[in-house]
């Protein structure tokens, strides 16, 4: 094995850059360009803010291809040519209920969630991000990956009648269930290295035992009642994707995928974070690299569950939390502060674009080849509003979308036709997408 | 006007007094005929023909009407809106007559769905079962809370398929460290292969003993054999027999009849008392957040476990197992909110720096709400020491924080957590004298009256005010000046019909709450100013500071009883509580009442109800 070949470790980095500076992970850790040009597969990310924008500082100026970020966006003007900041969008699946929770959870559905503390928790659809995975998912180790910061919040909301449950979730693969998180980045970590590098023995015994599990599931199954087997069949339906899983890594000892860079020599992350801050650029460091292996295709990520009041007092000129800045209330040094929070959020965002344009795909780029959206549920946060709604769509999904440009919409144009406008992008041209109508115009190649 | 949307919720009203019948058609005939009724009316609702609330009829409509109508989304907000007493009278008209004669046959059993273990039970279930020492759970998921805001609730414990990638790691790392442990293998009962004993027999012999404890009863013939079919799949492929027993029990910990607590279904018409085994379990996660124990299994074998006298000793005995604290520690950090401390909410650096320095203080503070209550139930204390005790759980590093002196505490303190009688005016008793309570209820940075306030009502009343009205124009927009103090501000906020209704009641209680900061130290001065801790309800009951607050509450605890009495069933029962459970909820308060609100009495009482033991009949 040539060393040369492989990254640095973050020892070693650390050695010769002096102990005390601390490099954020991964920025010289990136595993190798792909040797030879295998053609690139189109990626989805979708980040997720919570508790929306001081809408004055957020909108570009002029609207079309001659545009002028806003102060808020002002991290992403090396991307200026990469991205397409649409205006006027709105989701009118989520306009009642409550001012978060029904917004959050309905970003990427487009449906209006069920009123609920728990019983009959139901999205009424499959989020965007699933839809896609469901289509391209089959071609990876990982069909997606879900992501976040925050554990799954406390408790149930008594005020408004909802569980917590529909504030920590985005990605619904079934109107019933919720995906799970991953907050740990080491997990994460570990997680992409075992789908890049699968032990084709293991991968036979597993596929043995899961069967065997599946069996016995069967049997209790039979011993149920109606409502329990509903729940049993969720588990029987985890359980037979990851046999499936095994199986095929077992039959052909992954011959049709291949990580398209190795992972074998790149340093783990740490196990804890040492703030939120570093968290977060973990965390988009994991998408990138799930994306540069092709690891997984989709991924979401949340900076924090709905009604996020993650403190933000380390930030230069910050005094409060996020939760507690956006009901600014109109008053002047609260906005100030929100929008600082905003564009900190936007700069992590622009963070992520940066690694995916710094991995070279043959000519390309992993950013031209996907499409990275970033987006709250709420415009303005006091009001809990939803008309223009942030959203960021950077990258050209592999030459489908067409960047550089800040189209303005009639008011109020449905969001879902954004969602319907990318699944076509990501090579899955669906008639419909919950309330659409058609796809977003002037976006598409 | 919005201010009517705030209706509801007085710390007084919500007892179950019927309004007089006419009230309730009047309050229909003038909000609700123009759209429900007539040949379409909306919603199917037909307000003029729908029988009056009886336990019987409509009841699924008439939870609906109470549900939107308490939630002010109806009447909708282009209609005439009821004022708020006149809400108020409605609900309990509707609620008061559903309840009416409901519980004529005392508390009836519900249904028990299958769930899922959670990721503190499961973490807590390996730990029994394979006697090892580690956070097997550690990796998997965080779960959600449902119901009665519990992250055991069945409805809530969905399955993404990161957790079936989750329960395959897990077992897989814990059964590796297992089987090279003594004291693992001892309790999972290692049998090795000798000249007498094929590898088979012994694997065989292994999961004789092994399957019911991972099961939590007495397993089949065939349901022992898809494991020993792995067993013999490993032995072929010339895995050693170690390795061989470890591919057998991953099967296990991957078998839904380890990962789901259910119970068969129950066809007939009548509810029936679940067996031995899964009482036993349903004892077990209530009280240990984990499985059975061998006094547990061999009750259940023997058949005796469901004999009162068996289950009043073993109540007991669990309760005062250390075993317990899994229980207490989940339920107070949820029903507290305190779980969020130091995860989403984290006093600030500056301002607290010996928060974020000191692990020992902080585990201290985390710890007190769950130990205090530990104590309460071991100890057979009354609930009510959760409003105002004489007496709470300090460390050395919890009495420096409060301000104790401690040379005059009554025992010499350490960095044990210990029982200490409080000197008077200590200001410290009850679950609103914690550090923790009071940090969870604050920014961290500063305290809120309005998040404490919201905090009491929600938490210990059971009374959450609805949130604030959308698009009602906020204090500054129509305020000439701007108010110096965070008093004046809010009392313009209450001075503002729109948002009286609620603050009105809100804010008095965050006030009373004031003397201590944000990390619950007491003060009583703020910012260079004196403290203003008084307060006046909307009854005219007014009252200064902490201590008087807790008085008010204890006078007025038969709401907190409700309140805290639904919670633990919900929890107990692993579900959501519905509207017939509230039968079973009548039936353990009058209990409680009759022997001075006994902490073990509230336990008992739960273990006792039918809603526990029994099982619905699914036939009608």
């Amino acid at each position: 094995m040539k060393k040369t070949r492989f990254p640095l470790s973050r020892r070693t980095v650390l050695r010769g850059a002096g102990v005390t500076l601390a490099l954020p992970w991964l920025e010289a850790m990136m595993p190798a360009a792909p040797s030879k040009a295998v053609p690139a597969p189109v990626r989805l990310a979708f980040l997720y803010m919570p508790n929306g924008v001081n809408t004055s500082a957020w909108a570009p100026e002029g609207a079309g291809k001659d545009f002028k970020l806003s102060p808020t966006l002002q991290p992403l003007e090396a991307f200026r040519d990469q991205i397409i900041v649409p205006r006027n969008l709105w989701n009118e699946a989520a306009k009642d209920g409550d001012g978060h929770y029904v917004k959050e959870a309905a970003i990427l559905t487009s449906t209006r969630i069920q009123k609920t503390l728990g019983e009959d928790l139901n999205s009424h659809g499959v989020s965007m991000d699933q839809i896609a995975a469901q289509h391209i998912g089959n071609a990876t180790p990982l069909p997606s990956l879900e992501l976040g910061i925050s554990p799954e919040a406390t408790g149930v909301d008594l005020a408004v009648g909802y569980t917590r449950v529909y504030g920590c979730h985005i990605a619904w693969s079934s109107p019933t269930t919720p995906l799970a998180r991953e907050t740990n980045p080491r997990s994460v970590f570990e997680r992409l290295l075992r789908a890049a590098e699968p032990r084709r023995d293991d991968a036979k015994d597993e596929a043995l035992l899961l069967d065997r599990v599946l069996g016995d599931a069967k049997d209790l199954r039979a011993e149920l009642g109606q409502t329990d087997r509903r729940r049993l069949d969720e588990y029987l339906s985890i359980v037979r994707s990851l046999e499936q899983r095994a199986e095929s890594s077992a039959a052909n000892g992954n011959k049709q995928w291949k990580p398209r860079v190795p992972l074998k020599g790149v340093t783990p992350p740490p196990e804890e974070p040492k703030d939120y801050a570093e968290h977060v650029r973990l965390m988009l460091d994991m998408i990138a690299l799930a994306f540069q292996t092709d690891a997984t295709r989709v991924s979401t990520f949340m900076f924090g569950n709905a009604v996020s009041n993650v403190s933000f007092r380390w930030l230069e000129g910050v005094s409060g939390s996020h939760h507690d800045m956006s009901h600014h209330a109109n008053d002047a040094e609260k906005l100030r502060q929100y929008q600082l929070i905003n564009k900190w959020y936007v700069a992590q965002y622009a963070y992520l674009l940066g690694k995916l344009r710094d991995a070279k795909e043959g000519e390309s780029n992993v950013l031209d080849n996907s499409a990275i959206i970033f987006a709250s549920a709420l415009s303005d946060g006091n009001s809990h509003n939803m008309h223009n709604l942030p959203v960021v769509v950077a990258g050209k999904a592999g030459g489908k979308l067409a960047t550089g440009q800040s189209p303005m919409y009639p008011e109020d144009t449905a969001l879902s036709n954004l969602w319907l406008a990318i699944l076509t992008a990501m090579g899955n041209p669906l008639e419909r997408f919950a309330d659409s109508t058609k796809p977003l115009p002037g976006i598409l190649t | 006007m919005t201010a009517l949307r705030c209706a509801l919720l007085s710390l007084v009203a919500v007892g179950i007094a019927t309004a007089a019948p006419v009230e309730g058609r009047a309050f229909l005939d003038k909000y609700c005929v123009s759209c429900h009724s007539g040949t379409k009316p909306a919603a199917g609702f037909n307000a003029r023909e729908i029988a009056a609330p009886t336990a019987e009829t409509d009841t699924y409509r008439w939870s609906r009407v109470l549900a939107r109508v308490r939630a002010s989304e109806m009447p909708p907000r282009n209609a005439p809106t009821p004022a708020a007493d006149e809400r108020e009278k409605f609900l309990s008209w509707v609620d008061g007559g559903m309840h009416s004669g409901a519980c004529a046959n005392g508390a009836v059993a519900g249904p028990i769905p299958i769930r899922r273990l959670n990721r503190d039970e499961y973490t807590a279930t390996i730990r029994e079962l394979l006697n090892v020492h580690q956070d097997a759970g550690h990796d998997l998921p965080a779960d959600g809370a449902g119901g009665e805001g519990f992250d055991n609730a069945a409805e809530i414990l969905s399955l993404s398929p990161l957790l079936a990638e989750k329960y395959r790691d897990a077992a897989k790392r814990t059964l590796e460290f297992a089987i090279r442990d003594s004291r693992a293998r001892a309790r999972i009962g290692i049998v090795e292969p000798s000249k007498s004993l094929t590898p088979a027999a012994a694997a065989r012999q292994i999961l004789d003993g092994f399957l019911p404890r991972a099961f939590r009863r007495p397993v089949t013939e065939t349901e022992k054999q898809p494991f020993l079919a792995l067993f013999q799949a490993a032995q072929r492929e010339h895995l050693d027999f170690d390795h061989s027993v470890v591919f057998m029990l991953r099967g296990v910990l991957m078998s839904p009849r380890f990962l789901f607590l259910s119970v068969p279904p129950n066809p007939g018409p009548v509810a029936r008392p679940l067996d031995d085994y899964a009482l036993a379990s349903r004892l077990s996660y209530f009280l240990w957040g984990s499985m059975p124990d061998e006094m547990l299994f061999d009750l259940a074998s023997l058949g005796k476990l469901h004999e009162p006298e068996v289950l009043h000793e073993e109540i007991g005995r669990m309760l005062r197992s250390g075993k317990s604290m899994g229980f207490v520690d989940s339920f107070t950090g949820q029903w507290l909110g305190t779980r969020n401390l130091g995860r989403d909410l984290t006093p600030d650096a500056k301002l607290f720096p010996k928060y974020v320095s000191d692990a020992e203080l902080r585990a201290d503070i985390g710890f007190q709400p769950a130990v205090f209550f530990h104590t309460l139930l071991a100890t057979n204390a009354p609930i009510t020491d959760l409003l105002d005790s004489n007496w709470t759980i300090l460390t050395k590093k919890l009495a420096t924080l409060y301000g104790f002196d401690l040379k005059k505490l009554p025992k010499e303190l350490d960095e044990q957590p210990k029982r200490i009688e409080l000197p008077p005016d200590s200001h410290r008793g009850g679950v609103l004298g914690m550090s923790a309570v009071l940090a969870v209820s604050s920014y961290p940075y500063r305290t809120s009256p309005v998040l404490r306030g919201k905090w009491v009502l929600e938490s210990i009343l059971g009374a959450p005010p609805p949130p604030p009205p959308p698009n009602v124009p906020t204090l500054e927009e129509h305020a000439d000046t701007q108010p110096a103090t965070m008093r004046e501000r809010l009392a313009r906020h209450r001075a503002d019909p729109a948002c009286a209704g609620c603050h009105s009641r809100i804010d008095p209680i965050g006030f009373a709450l004031e003397n201590y900061d944000a990390l619950g130290q007491w003060r009583t001065e703020d910012a260079g100013k004196p403290v203003d801790n008084t307060g006046t309800l909307p009854d005219g009951a007014s009252f200064a500071g902490p201590d008087e607050l807790r008085a008010l509450l204890l006078a007025r605890k038969d709401l907190f009883l409700r309140s805290f009495t639904s919670r633990m069933l919900g929890f107990a029962l692993g579900r959501g509580l519905t509207l017939k459970d509230r039968c079973a909820v009548d039936a353990i308060l009058a209990q409680l009442s009759e022997n001075g609100y006994k902490s073990q009495t509230l336990i008992e009482g739960i273990v006792m109800s039918p809603v526990f033991r029994y099982q619905a009949g699914s036939a009608k």
